[in-house]
C-alpha cells in the first residue's frame, strides 16, 4: 500500500514504523473472512484491511482522528486473527497498538467513557483493588437496574463465585531433584477471579522438577493498559517485571518465565519490542506458556487417567499471538484426556482483554457463537488457557470452564479443579475424537 | 446491456430483502473492485447479500426488471484470478457468502455433503472433524476460507483421490438468468423426495451441471460433494532433483504411478522458487532480470530442496502397512541416480512440504499463500496451461515458458500436478502491481504465454479476470455461439456476470 507521509512525520520511529508496516499490506483480503468482526457486521471498515486503512489515513492526516475510525478501531479484538491468515504477514499487532496510542492521545473520548477506561485501566492491574471493586460490584447487582447501562452491563459480568488467592513472592521448591528453576508471573485480574489456576500450575511445575519462584516487584504484565492505548502505563508495569525477572535471573539464574494466562504470554513475549532493551529482549526470550514448558519436560505417566472428554478452546494470543497450538493438545491427550477441537477454532471468544467490557454487544454475539460451537461438540469438561477465555465461555456457556494446568495437575496427582467440584461428570466413554479414525474403521 | 436503472434496483432490493441486504458504502465499493490483476481493479455498483435461493431468485427478476448486470461470488478468496472484482465495473456484487454460509446436509453414511455457496473449506472441515473425523473433503492449498462451491465451479481441484472438484460434485440447485430455478442430475425430478439428488450424477436426461462452470449462465445457490472416508494413516514420501531438465525425467517416473493408480494422490512437481518463495521475499527482486541461477542455487541449500520436488503420499490403516509401497516408489525414484529421498517424517519439519502433507491429509492450511509476497506490491496472475504427462513436451513446455518469464524480467514459479495423462501446471506470476512498469510487462508476460502455448494447441484451466476475452477468443467460432446461444436461452436480458469468461 502506498503512503503519504511527510519527513517531518517520518522522522517520529513511531509513525516510521507504522509507516513500514503499512507499506506491506497489499489489499489481497484473505483477512477479512478470517476477522470475526468483519464477518459480523461485513462492514470493510470492521475488517482488518479496512483498519489498516483507517489508520493509514488517520496517521498520514495527524490532529484529531474522526469519531468513525475510533469507532471501527475500537472494535477490533486484537485477536490477531488476520495476522495467522496473512499472505504477506503484515505486522498488524503493531500498527493496531501504535494506532490505540495515538487515539489515547489525541483524541478526547465522552466523559462515561473516559472514566470508565480509566477506571478499568487502574483497577484490573492490581488483584486485591479488583478483589474489593468485585465484591461491592456484587453488592449493587440487586440494584442493577438503576445504574447507567455501562455500569449495569459491567456489573452482570462479575462472577457469581471468584476464588482469589493472591500470592506473595515466595520460591517453591521442586518436589524430587530440580531440573529447572523458573519464575512464574503471578498476574494481576486472574489472581482475583481464579487463585486455582496459579497453585495448579506451581503444584505441576513443582511435580516436574521445577523450582518455581515468584519475584519480587513482578505483577501485571501491561497488557491490559497495553490494548487500552496506554503505552507509558504499559510500560511501567513490564519494566517493573523485566527488572523483577533480571534481577532473578542474574543472581540464581532462570530457565524460563512461565505464564498461564496466555494474553499476558503474548505481550511478555514482545517485551523486547516495547521497552527496547537488552533486558527486555533476554525476559522476552525467557517467557514460555505454562504448556510449553511441560511439553518440553515431558508430562508424567498419570496414575488413573480419566479419559473425559474435553473440549479444547484455543485462546486467540496462544494460537495466533503465540503459535502454541499443539502443545495443550497433546498434553491433555498425555494426560488421559480425549481432546476435541472446537468447529471455527479460529475465532475469537469475545473476551479479549477489556474488550468484553468496553464493546459488550460484538462480544457477546461472539461469545454466544463460541457457546454454540463448544456445545456442539458434546464435551464433558471445557478447558482453556487464558482467564479471560474463560470468564467469557463459563458466562455464555453457562457451565464452569477449567484451565489447561488444573486438568493437568488433576491428571498427575492433584486435586479435581474446584470449579468441577459437585458437577456431575458422566462415566468417561470411548469416543472418537479428531485423532485419525481407528484402523479398523472402514476398510482400509 | 442498456439504460440500466440502478436506484430502482436498490430500492427494489431494499424493501424486498431489507436495508441490510444492500451496501453502497464507499470503502465497500473500494473493496469489492480491488484484485490483483494487472488491469486494474472494478468498481462495482453496490453489493447485495441474499440470504436464500428465494432471494436469488429476487435479485435476479429484479436485475431483468431494471437492466442491471450482477456478478456473483461465493467466499470472494479468488486470489490471482480476480478476488471479488466484478467482470466489468459497475456490476452489482451478489455476495452469496455472508447469509448463504449453511452445511445444509452431511450423510456420514453415504459420504457426501451438501453446501450453500459460502461454506468454506475450514467449516466443512471443522464439522466433519465435529463428527468424529470418519469423512474428509479434498481440499485446495490455498486459502480455508475458500470454499469447495466456488472453486469447482471454476474447475479448481485439489490433490487426493477427490481431486477433481466438479468431478466429485453432484447434483446443484441454481437459479437461471431467467429467475428460474433448476435442479441438476437425479434432483431434477419433479419430486419433493430427492432421494438420489447428491448420489448420482447420471440418470435420465442431459448432464446439464458443466453448464455451470467457468460461465454465467445461473447462480447455484446448493451443491453437492462426495467426501472421501478418513484413512486413519498418512504417509507421504518426497524426492528432489537436482536440475531443471530432470523434470522429462520425473514426468516419465510419475505416469505409470499414476497409470497404473499405485500412488492414490496426485503428484505435487514443484519447482525450486514454487516451494522457497513461500517462505520470504525475493532478495534479487529491483534487479529488473529474473530470479538468478546461482540465487535459486542458493534457496535450494537453504531449504534442502531441489531444482524439482515431487511430492505424493498413500493411504492406509497404519504406517507399518504402508511401508512396502514406499519402498516400491523409492526404488522406482531412485533408479535414476539422480533423485534424493526426503521421508514423511522429515518433511514433517520442512515447511513447504508439511503444505503437501496439508493438502493430502484433507487439511486446510495457509502455508503455499506466502508464495504471494515473493515479490512486493501484491500484484499476481496465475498462468494455468496443461501438458499431457510425456516427459520431452513437459520439458518443452517449461524451456518456452521459463524464456518468456526471463524475457519479461520474472521469476519462473511453477507447480505441475501430475495425474496420469496430464499435468495442469500452475504458474504464478507475482509482480509488484504499484510499479506500471512492471504491471505492464506482467501482462505482456501472460499474453505472451498464452498466445505461445494456443498455438501449440494447448489451453489455459482457470482463467484470470483480465484474459477472459482473450481466451474466448481463442475458441473454435462453433464454441462462442453455443456459448451464447445458451446465454441467450438462461439468460436472455444477460444480466448475471456478463463477459465472464468472455460469455456476453
Amino acid at each position: 500500500m502506498r503512503t503519504n507521509f511527510t519527513a517531518a512525520q517520518l522522522a517520529d520511529p513511531a509513525i516510521a514504523e507504522a509507516d513500514q508496516i503499512l507499506q506491506t499490506c497489499v489489499h489481497y483480503g484473505f483477512c477479512t473472512n478470517a476477522c470475526p468482526t468483519y464477518v459480523l457486521t461485513r462492514d470493510e471498515n470492521d475488517s482488518p484491511r479496512g483498519r489498516i486503512d483507517l489508520i493509514r489515513a488517520m496517521l498520514e492526516q495527524g490532529g484529531t482522528p474522526a469519531p468513525k475510525t475510533v469507532h471501527h478501531l475500537d472494535r477490533c479484538l486484537s485477536c490477531l486473527s488476520c495476522m495467522t491468515t496473512c499472505a504477506v504477514k503484515v505486522d498488524y499487532v503493531h500498527l493496531i497498538d501504535r494506532a490505540r496510542t495515538y487515539i489515547e492521545q489525541h483524541y478526547r473520548r465522552p466523559l462515561a467513557d473516559r472514566l470508565m477506561r480509566a477506571l478499568l485501566a487502574f483497577v484490573l492491574p492490581r488483584p486485591r483493588l479488583f478483589d474489593r471493586a468485585m465484591r461491592t460490584g456484587r453488592l449493587a447487582q440487586p440494584f442493577a437496574s438503576r445504574l447507567p447501562s455501562r455500569l449495569r452491563a459491567m456489573l452482570s459480568m462479575i462472577p457469581a463465585q471468584a476464588s482469589p488467592d493472591i500470592l506473595a513472592p515466595r520460591i517453591y521448591p521442586a518436589d524430587a531433584s530440580r531440573k529447572k528453576r523458573v519464575a512464574l508471573l503471578a498476574g494481576c485480574a486472574q489472581q482475583a477471579l481464579n487463585g486455582n489456576i496459579n497453585a495448579a500450575t506451581i503444584r505441576l511445575l513443582q511435580r516436574h522438577g521445577c523450582e518455581v519462584v515468584i519475584a519480587e516487584g513482578s505483577g501485571c504484565c501491561g497488557s491490559l493498559p497495553l490494548h487500552m492505548g496506554r503505552e507509558d502505563e504499559a510500560k511501567r508495569f513490564a519494566a517493573a517485571n523485566v527488572d523483577a525477572w533480571s534481577r532473578e535471573a542474574r543472581v540464581h539464574g532462570l530457565d524460563a518465565i512461565i505464564v498461564n494466562a496466555s494474553g499476558c504470554g503474548t505481550t511478555m513475549k514482545d517485551y523486547g519490542h516495547l521497552l527496547h532493551t537488552d533486558d527486555a529482549k533476554s525476559a522476552g526470550a525467557l517467557t514460555r506458556d505454562i504448556t510449553e514448558v511441560l511439553h518440553d519436560i515431558g508430562l508424567i505417566t498419570p496414575p488413573n487417567p480419566r479419559a473425559y472428554r474435553v473440549a479444547y478452546h484455543d485462546p486467540c494470543s496462544m494460537q495466533h499471538g503465540q503459535k502454541v497450538i499443539d502443545q495443550p493438545r497433546a498434553l491433555l491427550r498425555a494426560a488421559g484426556f480425549q481432546v476435541v477441537d472446537v468447529p471455527e477454532k479460529h475465532f475469537c471468544c469475545g473476551s479479549a482483554g477489556t474488550y468484553n467490557l468496553l464493546q459488550p454487544e460484538m462480544a457477546e454475539a461472539l461469545g454466544q457463537r463460541k457457546a454454540a460451537h463448544i456445545d456442539s461438540t458434546t464435551p464433558d469438561i471445557v478447558a482453556t488457557g487464558n482467564i479471560g477465555c474463560m470468564t467469557q465461555l463459563a458466562r455464555y456457556l453457562g457451565r464452569p470452564v477449567v484451565h489447561t494446568a488444573e486438568l493437568l495437575d488433576w491428571a498427575t496427582g492433584g486435586p479435581l479443579p474446584p470449579a468441577l467440584e459437585g458437577v456431575p461428570l458422566p462415566e468417561p466413554q470411548a469416543v472418537q475424537t479428531q485423532a485419525a479414525p481407528a484402523a479398523d474403521a472402514g476398510f482400509w | 446491456m442498456m439504460s440500466a436503472n440502478f436506484d430502482a434496483f436498490f430500492n427494489e432490493i431494499q424493501s424486498k430483502l431489507g436495508t441490510d441486504a444492500v451496501n453502497r458504502s464507499d470503502e465497500t465499493l473500494t473493496r469489492y473492485g480491488e484484485n490483483t490483476m494487472p488491469g486494474g481493479d472494478r468498481r462495482p455498483a453496490g453489493v447485495v447479500y441474499p440470504a436464500s435461493t428465494a432471494e436469488v431468485q429476487t435479485i435476479v427478476r429484479a436485475a431483468n426488471a431494471h437492466k442491471v448486470p450482477l456478478y456473483p461470488v461465493s467466499t470472494g478468496n479468488n486470489i490471482g484470478l480476480g478476488s471479488r472484482s466484478a467482470s466489468k465495473a459497475g456490476q452489482v456484487i451478489v455476495d452469496l457468502g455472508r447469509k448463504m454460509n449453511r452445511i445444509l446436509e452431511i450423510n456420514d453414511r453415504l459420504a457426501y455433503c451438501v453446501v450453500e455457496p459460502g461454506v468454506t473449506y475450514q467449516a466443512i472441515t471443522d464439522e466433519l472433524m465435529r463428527r468424529g473425523g470418519q469423512l474428509m473433503l479434498d481440499v485446495t492449498s490455498g486459502p480455508p476460507q475458500g470454499g469447495p462451491l466456488g472453486n469447482a465451479l471454476d474447475k479448481g481441484a485439489g490433490y487426493t483421490p477427490y481431486f477433481d472438484h466438479f468431478g466429485f460434485a453432484c447434483g446443484m440447485e441454481v437459479v437461471l438468468g431467467n429467475g428460474e430455478v433448476l435442479r441438476t442430475g437425479d434432483g431434477s425430478i419433479d419430486s419433493d423426495k430427492l432421494v438420489n439428488w447428491h448420489t448420482s450424477k447420471y440418470s435420465f436426461g442431459p448432464i446439464l451441471d458443466g453448464l455451470f462452470t467457468q460461465s454465467n449462465y445461473g447462480i447455484v445457490t446448493r451443491m453437492g460433494f462426495w467426501l472421501m472416508p478418513r484413512p486413519p494413516a498418512v504417509q507421504s514420501f518426497h524426492f528432489t532433483f537436482p536440475d531443471d531438465d530432470d523434470l522429462e525425467e520425473v514426468i516419465e517416473l510419475c505416469r505409470p504411478l499414476k497409470m497404473s493408480n499405485f500412488v492414490p494422490t496426485l503428484f505435487r512437481v514443484a519447482n525450486d522458487l514454487y516451494l522457497s518463495a513461500s517462505e520470504g521475499q525475493s532478495k534479487e527482486y529491483g534487479s529488473g532480470k529474473a530470479f538468478s541461477t546461482e540465487g535459486r542455487r542458493a534457496l535450494r541449500e537453504h531449504f534442502g530442496l531441489g531444482a524439482w520436488n515431487i511430492s505424493g503420499a498413500f493411504y492406509g490403516p497404519n504406517e507399518a502397512a504402508m511401508a512396502p509401497m514406499i519402498q516400491r516408489v523409492r526404488d522406482h525414484f531412485m533408479k535414476s541416480g539422480k533423485a534424493r529421498y526426503i521421508d514423511h517424517e522429515q518433511a514433517k519439519s520442512i515447511p513447504t512440504l508439511q503444505v503437501a502433507i496439508n493438502a493430502f491429509s484433507g487439511t486446510p492450511s495457509l502455508g503455499e499463500l506466502g508464495l504471494l509476497k515473493w515479490r512486493p506490491g501484491g500484484g499476481n496472475i496465475w498462468f494455468t496451461p496443461g501438458t499431457p504427462m510425456d516427459g520431452k513436451i513437459a520439458n518443452e513446455f517449461q524451456h518456452l515458458c521459463r524464456k518468456i518469464y526471463e524475457d519479461h524480467g520474472f521469476d519462473y514459479t511453477v507447480m505441475n500436478v501430475c495425474g496420469a495423462r496430464f499435468a495442469r501446471g500452475l504458474h504464478v506470476i507475482t509482480f509488484n502491481r504499484e510499479d506500471a512498469d512492471e504491471s505492464k510487462r506482467a501482462d505482456a508476460c501472460y499474453r505472451a504465454m498464452a498466445k505461445a502455448f494456443a498455438e501449440r494447441g494447448v489451453f489455459v484451466g482457470r482463467a484470470p479476470l483480465d484474459y477472459h476475452d482473450m481466451h474466448f477468443a481463442q475458441t473454435m467460432p462453433g464454441f462462442r455461439q453455443a456459448c451464447t446461444a445458451i446465454k441467450q436461452a438462461l439468460d436472455p436480458n444477460g444480466v448475471i456476470a456478463p463477459g465472464r469468461y468472455g460469455i456476453k
